[in-house]
């Protein structure tokens, strides 16, 4: 609630009675007195009160008259206490009210014609409800539109200076970037400092401005609220999954909204801990794809050299006989197929289906490769559980905080919300590892600046640390001595001195950070792509399980190991089995029973074990000609993976490549055969987010132009290969994915996992945990000499994948500048100025790209976001595969920079 | 028969009176006014506040109306309008109509889409001869509708002032909207 009475969620306030319109009411003591009258049902007006943030009482609505008291006082601001007799109607009440909304109005534009919010704005309401007709010394403002910044316009003659926009900003998503100032002889609502607007633009403040002085730039005048068509569905952006609202104007659309609103300013405070309803610039802004220009309309396929738009009947029979010849010619293990992590639950579960049951091959992988595997591997493995134990409530709530490799603020703002609402309700620790200064270190208590690509050796050295300073949870290592003695072997290689030398963070701070860590009731970890996608990611996260489990972390309620995944259904593909070791509900694909069952479920023989391909693998054996077809759904390896992957070369050695995309894309352009595919606004279906929550996307509107769902195409190759199942609609796939896998569809609300050591503890822990302690690489200092930079690629705020950079507002935002991130001291050391050209060297190649100074970077390390490829940095990183779970990291590389 | 019934018959007959006695509607009516009204050669005046095609209206200064405001296509108990909004990109933060189309085929004269419209764009003139040999010809479009205004300007006027939608022409300036100005300068 909103005046909270403690900051802990440990304490509970005090239950207290108070009387309302003469009922009774219990309450916990200290709450605002708002909440506790909206928590009887009744809906008292207030423009300016919204439960996510404190109570600010500007609007002057809330009034209610409390016993005692001559004049009506404000609900919001007011205290909720023990024996208060609160009366919330009666004409005195509704006069008071009329007298403020009519105070707004004289000073608020009468132009809601003209106004996006008309329909949709809390003040034509309140005007409405309270029958204002007549305003009596009305004025205008004249006061010119803010039209700076890129994405909002803000028109201060609207405004109402309720304040919501700045608080939400501020308290909500500790962004800070709006503040009132006086201009004009008006209080009005501007940028930090006057300036254009320059922020994360998650819209949240356009999503509470309950007037039309926030307006959206992408959608300024194309429609009134009631002649749109909303539909709730789930983000494609990134692993948060967060629910957003989707508005058409037939097939057009037109914007994207957010559960947060003023119109849902009634709530409880505490729940929030689950989310607070916002979206991130991504989901607001980023929605153009789904009706761009260049969508492909049609399918297409290879004549003469040249992709021709060909009917889809055409097309079908080329593919389907392609694949059956293929298949009769060089047998099954010939065909391979790869899909995205952004397709549905229904759609990895058909595809896997597809390939093991209607062609007979497991060689087939999903973009959970990239990393996500890494992570669940390393929990399967040592916790028995296949997906992070914790959710957002978790880590609201946590009293610690590990963030490690993880700049969560770009790759999932949401869980960064929830990591940032830790720090500010709740007064969590943060402990942030990472190479630059992220937005989350900044708010950080413990931001740990290591250097670049040393995260791994930090958490050596928090194990080594925790060991050294016995932060040791005695009952939890005591279980396992043997495991315990051989990991303090083990980690008795690791000198502190020198992990504080690799990674240049001094003893004494890690020796802190261990301690605040250790001793926290409800420690989180949270691992993003500085661990899980990079090499040795697999045996990174099992360090951090070490760093849990010897603090005493595993298992206890509201502590946990956990990661954010960068594609919305990273957790649905290796839940739906598409992966080679995985069937379906993470079952091994090596497990007879589970064969067994899913053998009979499908009436169809298994491929056989121990010839299953991993994506590098896939590659590999296509380059080397034993596969001869590859079917790819929405992959683009070609542009994601470095030129030392040799993905063309594999690529045009297929005798055929079918590429099913809603895109062109670079893959696309080499292919046989191209298939257009539906974005998931023009698709039912569910994705499974980082939580495990299984959530829906509903379709919001018809396919563009002759594209298809992708499970409609792949149930029409099924049925042309002569495997019989047929499905009508996506809720087929999911009564049949019901019936093999009970209870997967949670409906939101996963069963809580709780992790199961003891196996993974007493079994071979002892062998295996002695090659991951190794200290500092000893060659890393010569390394160096060679090669001075370390350059990184990464995710910006504003990009997820490929696929956003066909989104124009994206684009508008952060088009691709073509320059390489530098750290300022470096570029004076060189003598470059901003746009200075420089060569960049790695071991495998060189790119010429201009600089600019960037002030998050260490010196020594440079920035290149992974989204786009002109110029081609990505052709500078070598690739590593993972000996354990075959994952390919190839984003980072150590290079050299010359100016020219 | 009687000498005198005779004579009296005879003389009818020998004047044709039965004739003239039939023909005296028809003589009467040569010096009667016409009652037949000789459309279309002829055209009847209207009162102000016949109910007409839609036209759309301009300023003096030749600025439309229209602010796309969509309250006509609400308002609209036959859903013949359509209306589709946009930013005037030459005079920023200004909203416009790009496109609006009436339905006439559909329409049923009631008048409600010129009460709801809040600026006076829409009008109704006295126009109501449609015929044509193409049906699509009747889906006006935003050129027609102004072409319309333009041409029965008085009508549409003297329409608006008719239902009191507005007085003269001062009122229909002071309902004239007028956007805010961008902090931008505008380029030259």
């Amino acid at each position: 609630m909103a005046l909270k009475p403690v900051t802990s969620p440990d304490t509970e306030a005090a239950t207290i009675e108070l009387s309302i319109d003469g009922r009774p009411v219990t309450a916990k003591d200290g709450v605002s007195l708002y909440d506790v009258i909206s928590s009887t049902g009744k809906i008292v007006a207030a423009m300016c009160y919204h439960y996510t943030f404190d109570p600010f009482g500007s609007c002057g609505m809330c009034l209610v008259m409390v016993e005692g008291k001559k004049a009506p006082v404000r609900a919001c601001t007011a205290k909720a206490t023990a024996g208060l007799v609160v009366r919330t109607e009666g004409d005195d009440l509704f006069q008071a009210r009329k007298k403020a909304v009519e105070k707004h109005l004289s000073v608020h534009p009468l132009d809601c014609p003209v106004c996006d919010a008309d329909g949709h704005c809390e003040l034509q309401d309140m005007a409405f409800q309270h029958q204002v007709t007549n305003l009596a010394n009305a004025k205008q403002k004249l006061i010119p539109e803010d039209t700076r910044s890129l994405v909002l316009d803000f028109n201060m003659n609207r405004c109402i200076a309720c304040g919501e926009c700045i608080n939400v900003c501020k308290d909500v998503l500790m962004i800070d970037a709006l503040q009132f100032v006086k201009k004009g002889g008006f209080t009005q609502v501007v940028a930090k400092g006057d300036l254009p607007l320059s922020c994360e633009f998650c819209g949240d403040c356009l999503a509470v401005c309950p007037v039309g002085a926030i307006t959206n730039k992408y959608s300024k005048y194309l429609y009134k609220p009631w002649q749109l068509k909303k539909t709730t569905t789930t983000c494609n952006y990134c692993g948060d999954g967060c629910q957003m609202s989707i508005e058409t104007k037939d097939s057009e659309v037109v914007r994207v909204t957010s559960p947060l609103s003023w119109k849902n300013k009634w709530g409880d405070r505490s729940e929030t801990a689950k989310g607070h309803g916002g979206i991130c610039v991504r989901g607001r802004f980023g929605f153009q794809y789904i009706d761009s220009k260049n969508r492909l309309l049609q399918p297409l396929a290879r004549r003469n050299g040249t992709l021709v738009e060909t009917p889809w009947l055409e097309v079908m029979h080329t593919v389907v006989d392609r694949l059956a010849s293929i298949k009769a010619a060089h047998g099954p293990q010939a065909i391979a197929g790869l899909i995205t992590a952004r397709c549905s639950n229904e759609e990895l579960y058909l595809f896997q289906k597809l390939m093991r049951a209607a062609i007979g091959t497991n060689q087939l992988d999903s973009s959970a490769r990239y990393g996500h595997l890494n992570f669940v591997h390393a929990v399967r493995e040592a916790l028995g559980v296949g997906r992070m134990t914790n959710d957002w409530e978790d880590i609201t709530k946590a009293k610690a905080i590990l963030l490690v490799g993880t700049d969560i603020t770009e790759t999932n703002p949401l869980t960064a919300v929830r990591v940032k609402e830790a720090i500010r309700v709740y007064k969590s620790q943060v402990i942030v590892v990472d190479s630059v200064q992220t937005r989350i270190a900044a708010l950080a208590s413990h931001p740990m600046m290591v250097t670049p690509g040393s995260e791994g050796l930090f958490l050596q050295g928090l194990v080594k640390s925790v060991i050294e300073q016995d932060l040791i949870d005695a009952e939890a290592t005591g279980r396992h001595p043997e495991a315990f003695a051989a990991l303090k072997h083990a980690a008795a290689g690791v000198s502190l001195e020198a992990v504080a030398a690799g990674t240049g963070v001094p003893v004494d701070q890690i020796h802190e950070v261990a301690a605040v860590f250790a001793e926290a009731p409800r420690a989180i970890i949270l691992c993003g792509e500085g661990v899980v996608r990079r090499p040795g990611g697999y045996r990174q996260v099992l360090s951090l399980i070490d760093l849990a489990w010897i603090t005493g972390k595993l298992g206890r309620p509201g502590c946990g190991v956990n990661t954010v995944t960068e594609e919305p259904n990273e957790q649905g593909a290796v839940d739906m089995g598409a992966a080679p070791e995985f069937l379906p509900g993470q079952a091994r694909f090596d497990d007879p029973v589970a064969r067994d069952k899913f053998a009979k479920a499908w009436g169809a023989e298994l491929p056989p074990m121990g010839k299953g391909a991993t994506l590098p693998e896939i590659l590999r054996r296509c380059r080397s000609g034993e596969i001869k077809a590859l079917y790819v759904v929405g992959e683009n390896p070609l542009a994601t993976l470095p030129a030392s992957a040799e993905v063309k070369a594999a690529l045009e050695r297929l005798e055929l490549l079918v590429c099913q995309d809603p895109f062109l894309t670079e893959t696309a352009r080499l292919a046989h055969v191209v298939l257009p595919a539906c974005t998931y606004a023009e698709k039912d279906g569910t994705i499974t987010n980082l939580e495990g929550k299984v959530l829906r996307l509903r379709q919001a509107m018809e396919p563009i132009g002759e594209s298809l769902p992708d499970w409609h195409i792949m149930t029409a190759i099924a049925n042309g290969l002569g495997y019989a199942p047929e499905y009508e609609s996506p809720q087929d796939i999911q009564n049949e994915i019901m019936k093999l896998l009970p209870g997967y569809y949670n409906l939101g609300q996963p069963k809580k996992l709780s992790p199961r050591p003891d196996a993974y503890l007493s079994n071979g822990y002892a062998a295996s945990v002695g090659s991951r302690y190794r200290g500092a690489a000893t060659r890393a200092g010569e390394e160096h000499a060679r090669w001075p930079f370390a350059l990184t690629m990464g995710q910006l705020l504003y990009h997820s994948g490929k696929l956003s950079t066909q989104a124009s507002g994206l684009i508008k935002i952060a088009p691709n500048t073509g320059r390489l991130s530098m750290n300022v001291e470096d570029m004076t050391r060189m003598g470059l100025a901003e746009e200075a050209r420089v060569r960049v060297t790695s071991a495998k190649g060189s790119v010429e790209l201009a600089v600019q100074p960037d002030l998050t970077l260490r010196p020594g390390s440079c920035f290149f976001p992974e989204h786009f490829n002109e110029p081609p940095v990505k052709d500078l990183m070598p690739l590593e595969i993972d000996p354990d779970t075959s994952v390919p990291s190839f984003k980072f590389a150590r290079v050299t920079i010359e100016k020219i | 028969m009687n000498v005198g019934a005779m004579i009296n018959k005879l003389l009818r007959a020998a004047l044709f009176y039965e004739i003239w006695d039939a023909m005296k509607v028809t003589f009467k009516h040569m010096f009667h006014r016409p009652i037949t009204f000789q459309y279309p050669r002829e055209q009847r005046t209207l009162p102000d506040t016949h109910r007409g095609a839609l036209g759309l209206l301009r300023y003096d200064d030749g600025a439309e109306r229209c602010v796309g405001c969509d309250l006509c296509e609400v308002a609209c108990p036959s859903h013949c309008i359509k209306v589709v909004s946009a930013e005037d990109k030459t005079l920023p933060l200004s909203r416009y109509a790009s496109e609006f189309y009436i339905d006439i085929t559909k329409c049923v004269f009631c008048g409600y889409c010129v009460e709801a419209c809040p600026v006076n764009a829409l009008a109704m003139t006295k126009l109501y001869e449609y015929s044509t040999h193409d049906k699509r010809a009747l889906l006006f479009d935003k050129k027609r509708l102004y072409e319309i205004g333009e041409r029965h300007l008085e009508d549409a006027k003297k329409y608006l002032y008719a239902h009191n939608q507005e007085k003269d022409d001062q009122q229909s300036r002071d309902y004239r909207y007028f956007f805010p100005e961008s902090v931008l300068k505008p380029k030259a």
